[in-house]
């Protein structure tokens, strides 16, 4: 089967188009020099990071890597079938990514009812005002990917054929850049402290 | 890219997220127990970009900035921490 091919072997057409990879260097560069702030803030009061680390459900962190890894699969799964031009089926897998995400989202929503339930507010220590900072920054982000994906799911099912392959790829790479950015929060705050 | 290799990294970096949450409980010194954890998420996160945002078909320079990134980010965090 002829599929839709963009030629990206191309220095400035790398996958999802090469402002978008600016986008995604600069959030990777930001969220990673923030958490390099934490690691150097966590120096000065160890006890208070590990200690207020194991007061974070690790559980949760891991189902929620879980939704994200398994959202970004069924979005690498869409895209190929747009580009072989099954768009019944893209349309399915970008369904199910948002499910994925919209489930993070679901799960986030319990942890953080959780946290300030138990008074571990933004306020709590530094530990904590990095904690949601960093994870309320990264939902801001999921929150915009999921509203990208939407509009592309209703383009999708408007006009099919007439969407064009490069703002598929555009609002994957979106996506991805969200599993991204999870996969730097997820081990510095969840696991090292 | 075939369809069953989409799903073998998918079980790879599900299989890598249990690993790195389990090294913590093991006890290893600090430090070996932050390298590997480490080492796991630059794994993970080669495989997203590689494969899910197919950077695996991309010019050079942007796997190198890639790779770069990944090892420059878990260096700095390795000696700060």
């Amino acid at each position: 089967m002829e599929s839709k091919q963009i030629t990206t072997k191309n220095i400035y057409y790398p996958p999802g188009g090469i402002l978008l990879w600016i986008i995604i260097f600069l959030e990777l560069f930001t969220f990673g020099m923030a958490l390099v702030a934490m690691v150097i803030y966590s120096k000065d009061e160890p006890e208070v990071f590990h200690s207020s680390r194991l007061l974070l459900n690790t559980t949760f962190g891991i189902i929620n890597t879980i939704f994200l890894l398994t959202s970004g699969f069924f979005m690498a799964k869409s895209v190929k079938s747009f580009k072989e031009d099954k768009y019944k089926k893209s349309s399915l897998y970008l369904k199910l990514t948002m499910l994925g995400g919209l489930f993070f989202l679901g799960l986030k929503s319990i942890e953080y009812y959780e946290k300030i339930e138990a008074g571990l507010s933004i306020g709590y220590n530094t530990f904590f005002s990095f904690y949601w900072m960093l994870t309320l920054f990264h939902v801001i982000h999921v929150v915009v990917g999921l509203v990208i994906l939407s509009s592309v799911y209703f383009s999708m099912q408007k006009k099919g054929k007439s969407l064009e392959l490069e703002d598929v790829e555009a609002s994957a790479a979106f996506w991805h850049m969200c599993d991204l950015i999870w996969l730097l929060l997820f081990p510095i705050i969840y696991l090292i402290f | 890219m075939k369809n069953h290799l989409y799903f073998k990294v998918l079980l790879s970096l599900l299989a890598l997220t249990m690993v790195a949450a389990m090294i913590v409980k093991f006890g290893f010194e600090f430090k070996v127990t932050t390298a590997i954890i480490l080492a796991l998420f630059m794994l993970k996160f080669l495989g997203v970009t590689f494969y899910f945002m197919e950077l695996k078909r991309a010019h050079v320079f942007w796997k190198s900035v890639v790779i770069i990134f990944v090892m420059l980010f878990s260096i700095i965090i390795l000696v700060g921490i």
